[in-house]
């Protein structure tokens, strides 16, 4: 093969990672870069979700508001409170879940296919189910505790019980993703290393933090980085349930945001509350991130 | 000289046959026009409306026979999400060429300059006061579909069954409607909206609590008033009947609504359409519902939906010939047979026969002469706005026991800084 042959297949060849790549890029520049950039530009407009094309510029105007009105303090206190239960209650669940079902016994396929059940239905039909359940008159809860003789609860009502209720829910869809990839985590972890510790005269707990753990937290943490994400920016189930209410109590973020744009019109303010939701997610990827970059430079010592 | 004459002639034959085809497929173009069959796609979301949403539909539909190049098309959207998908479509330059809208909707979308000037739809229709509002700056931009006022209705063997009153005060509703429950068995009291989650439904039905207890939610230069001692009595009096366990607390409206078409609820508030809904195929008979005025001092709300004609349609022409007739005798009489006691855009009264199978019905043509819109005068477009921080007051009231004037007075504060 001549020289100008050989230049020309590792031309190509530099170029291949490049045209791999490209498809997908084109995709994220079109479907999010390109939108998301759009609604950063709205979130300094006035513009109107019935006139998205003749907004006005107006600066900082939109985050002042947002700064002045304590309802968005309460919508931030709501999303954060509301996020750091589902990561911490949801992720604890999932990898209790996962070790429990991660030892063979019988029945293991029937009692993974139920735990999983949460996770496959989709988030609207689980919503109105809990929606009935949690109903004060005909609501199967209710009818529980009548028979315990505790009376009747305003699961979806009271201030006292919403977002518990709303939680409840979550964890109940969120939990079997957690467990599913903590599973996946804990068939990688070595036997012998197992059999070793205990060999060794490790307890159980002991052989979990010091063998199983450091194996399946890069799992964890990503889980914990998901369900944080898709907590943040969750709706249809904070919606069908409660709408944001009582008082304000479960409304997140998301919540306000679409009640500033079709209920107020106002799509510049609502991008603005978008924005400050972005916000909260990137953050918390970057708390992902740092801890990851720290378990990295453990490890490498 | 032959040559020269013989190329005339071919010029001239030429000329005339280019003309003659020219004129030919003018014609005929025109006869393809008139014959082109042009589809309107109109906007309800009463369509998806169990019993009511076919005959409507059969009503409107009659204009195809009479123009068989017209299709009428339905875009059937759930009620709860109408405005949100109608406003997004129309702010993205698509949608229905007819849209039938509730009043702040319509607003909201004459507001943006969505909406064609109807008034040769109009011209040489007797209109009635239904239509008001339908003039936004001096022009027609809608005309009334359907006018629901509310009321308040019950189930008379119930009522009976308790030897109870039909009430007159909110004091006696609670006791009426406990001693409904008291003597049936698994009755509930008293249905009505209570639940922010339904917001856009119980500001509307909240607005004839207000109005009964003479809220104008403006003064008289035009300014937004909430804190009001008629609003202090008005979120005082729906805290009362909240707290005396008549209501089933929780429960969403469609699901209210169902629980008295079976015969589980003695007394609502609802409006004529809702009530139409109750009356149509369920357990209770339409004949053994009855309505009658709201217990409070003075007259209600109404639910109002306006036709409007999109901008965007591709068939202007087309979609105001179909609001000609609709709101001509024969679309009116048509949609008198489906639409129960709703007021139209024209006077077309409710036939004796009906009235007859339908006992609540002429209650709601009367009250109908007095009632008032759900909008604040003034901040049509903006309702929605002010009325979420008087319901988040309400809901203070009801759920956290705040006191109403505090409550009203923080949401006064509130609108004074956005509005």
């Amino acid at each position: 093969m001549s020289v100008s042959g050989l230049k020309n297949r590792s031309g190509m060849a530099r170029l291949l990672p490049y045209a791999f790549i490209l498809p997908p890029m084109i995709y994220l520049m079109v479907f999010m870069f390109w939108p998301l950039s759009r609604q950063m530009y709205m979130s300094l407009t006035n513009t109107r979700i019935v006139n998205p094309n003749r907004g006005r510029f107006i600066g900082l105007g939109n985050y002042e508001r947002l700064i002045e009105d304590p309802a968005f303090y309460l919508s931030l206190k709501a999303t954060l409170t509301y996020t750091v239960l589902t990561v911490v209650i949801g992720v604890a669940l999932g990898v209790v879940a996962a070790l429990a079902i991660d030892r063979p016994f019988k029945g293991r396929a029937v009692v993974r296919a139920i735990l999983l059940f949460g996770w496959a239905v989709p988030g609207v039909a689980a919503s109105l189910i809990w929606l009935w359940m949690y109903n004060e008159r005909s609501g199967v809860f209710n009818r529980i505790t009548e028979l315990l003789g505790i009376g009747r609860f305003s699961w979806l009502t009271s201030t006292d019980y919403a977002l518990g209720s709303v939680l409840a829910v979550t964890v109940w869809q969120v939990a079997p993703f957690v467990m599913l990839v903590v599973l996946a985590a804990l068939q990688s972890v070595p036997q012998e290393v197992r059999e070793a510790a205990r060999i060794d005269g490790a307890d159980g707990i002991s052989t979990f933090r010091a063998v199983t753990l450091p194996h399946i937290r890069p799992s964890i943490q990503l889980a914990a980085l998901l369900v944080a994400v898709w907590s943040i920016r969750r709706f249809d189930i904070i919606y069908l349930l409660t709408g944001g209410g009582p008082l304000g109590s479960t409304s997140t973020l998301v919540v306000k945001l679409r009640q500033t744009a079709f209920e107020g019109h106002e799509l510049g303010m609502a991008s603005a509350y978008g924005a400050v939701g972005l916000a909260l997610a990137l953050m918390v990827a970057a708390i992902h991130y740092t801890v990851e970059q720290r378990r990295m430079k453990r490890m490498s010592r | 000289m032959f040559d020269r004459i013989r190329r005339r002639k071919l010029l001239a034959t030429a000329a005339v046959a280019a003309l003659a085809f020219t004129v030919g497929l003018g014609a005929s173009e025109t006869r393809a026009q008139s014959s082109e069959k042009v589809t309107l796609k109109l906007a309800n979301s009463q369509w998806l409306d169990a019993l009511r949403g076919k005959n409507l539909w059969a009503a409107v539909a009659k204009y195809q026979e009479a123009n068989p190049n017209i299709t009428l098309e339905q875009e059937a959207i759930p009620s709860a999400e109408f405005a949100d998908k109608l406003t997004t479509e129309m702010g993205a330059g698509q949608g229905p060429d007819v849209a039938m809208m509730q009043e702040g909707l319509f607003y909201a979308i004459a507001d943006a300059g969505f909406l064609v000037d109807l008034s040769a739809a109009a011209d040489g229709t007797k209109l009635n006061k239904t239509n008001e509002n339908g003039v936004v700056d001096g022009k027609r931009l809608g005309v009334a579909w359907q006018r629901a006022v509310y009321a308040l209705i019950y189930n008379k063997p119930l009522i009976d069954a308790a030897n109870a009153k039909v009430p007159t005060t909110v004091d006696e509703l609670i006791s009426s409607a406990k001693a409904a429950s008291a003597a049936t068995p698994g009755v509930i009291g008293f249905t009505a909206r209570h639940q922010i989650n339904d917001f856009s439904g119980w500001f509307m039905d909240f607005q004839s609590w207000a109005y009964g207890y003479g809220v104008n939610w403006v003064d008289a230069n035009g300014k937004l008033t909430i804190n009001t001692p008629e609003a202090v009595a008005a979120i005082t009096a729906f805290k009362k009947t909240y707290d005396a366990g008549i209501m089933p607390i929780g429960d969403s409206f469609p699901t209210q609504r169902t629980r008295f078409k079976e015969k589980h609820a003695a007394f609502s508030i609802d409006n004529s359409g809702g009530t139409l809904n109750i009356a149509s195929g369920g357990a209770l008979q339409s004949g053994d519902l009855y309505a009658a005025p709201m217990p409070f001092k003075n007259p209600g709300a109404h639910q109002q939906i306006f036709v409007g004609v999109s901008s965007h349609g591709k068939h202007h022409k087309e979609a105001i010939a179909f609001v000609k007739w609709l709101v001509g005798p024969v679309g009116q009489q048509a949609l008198r047979d489906a639409s129960g006691p709703d007021a139209l855009a024209t006077d077309v009264p409710v036939s004796d026969v009906y009235s007859k199978a339908n006992p609540w019905a002429p209650t709601f043509v009367k009250l109908a002469e007095t009632s008032r819109s759900t909008l604040i005068k003034g901040y049509e477009v903006e309702t929605a706005q002010i009325m979420r921080f008087v319901m988040q007051a309400v809901e203070k009231v009801i759920l956290a026991n705040a006191d109403p004037k505090t409550a009203l007075a923080e949401a006064q504060s509130a609108i004074d800084k956005q509005f």
